[in-house]
């Protein structure tokens, strides 16, 4: 073999090489050996990093809190344990307000956060309600009590002047 | 003139097939074993990396991706270690 030909091999891969040299084809050229499977489940692992980072990433750059000031009934309208369902922040969001107390006013959005059914106050059993896969929340933190939703509902700030309530903002729950 | 190249079997060189040396192999499927299972805590905190993306905890997201950018880094050393690492049969 000249110097021409060996440093032709040598700028191949170990595999181009050996072909080169063993220009004949068996069943070892299928199998993947140890190396290369570790190999390609380091670049598999960059894969899975750099997708939490990119959420990681996500999660500092973008402001994940939507809505802006709405009006969005008296406060006297609402009795104690009662509910008012409306439209926040968007005409198609459902949210629902409470009255838990005199004083007090919860609001969520009434998006389910395991498929996205509507979910409605249970005045029975005082809880809120997904009907599609029984997923319960608690009415004073919107917390997951029972059933399938992964997180709990997002929450709706509120605001009261001159007896009026506005939704502020929607946060992630 | 340069030295032949090798040609005998198991040569890291040509890509041959190989085996461990005795008494590695239960080592190897060790390691590679574990390397299966920390990518699949790596695809468990992709979930739940979401999952708290959704939920508005960056704090939590962040932390979920830097162990899955250390399982990485490890498979990078190893990978590193493996390449000094010359095989002999």
């Amino acid at each position: 073999m000249t110097d021409h030909e060996r440093q032709s091999l040598s700028n191949r891969t170990r595999d181009d090489r050996w072909h080169a040299e063993f220009p004949f084809e068996w069943d070892a050229d299928e199998l993947v050996s140890r190396r290369q499977l570790l190999r390609l489940s380091v670049w598999a692992s960059g894969a899975l990093f750099a997708s939490t980072g990119v959420l990681a990433l996500l999660g500092y750059s973008r402001d994940r809190t939507r809505g802006s000031l709405r009006a969005i009934v008296k406060a006297s309208d609402v009795a104690v344990g009662d509910v008012h369902y409306f439209s926040y922040p968007g005409p198609d969001d459902h949210a629902i307000l409470l009255r838990l107390t005199q004083d007090r006013f919860v609001a969520y959005s009434g998006t389910c956060t395991h498929l996205s059914c509507a979910v409605y106050w249970d005045a029975a059993q005082r809880r809120l309600l997904c009907p599609c896969h029984k997923g319960v929340f608690h009415p004073e933190t919107g917390g997951v009590l029972a059933g399938p939703p992964p997180r709990p509902l997002p929450r709706i700030e509120l605001s009261e002047a001159n007896g009026m309530l506005y939704a502020v903002q929607e946060t992630p729950g | 003139m340069s030295a032949p190249l090798r040609n005998v079997p198991g040569d890291p060189q040509r890509g041959m097939p190989q085996n461990p040396s005795p008494g590695q192999t239960g080592l190897v499927l060790l390691g590679i074993s574990m390397g299966i299972l920390l990518m699949s805590v790596q695809l468990w905190l992709l979930t739940l990396a979401f999952n708290l993306y959704l939920s508005g905890n960056r704090r939590g997201t962040l932390i979920a991706a830097i162990v899955s950018g250390c399982v990485f880094l490890g498979g990078l050393a190893m990978l590193g270690v493996l390449r000094r690492t010359r095989r002999i049969r």
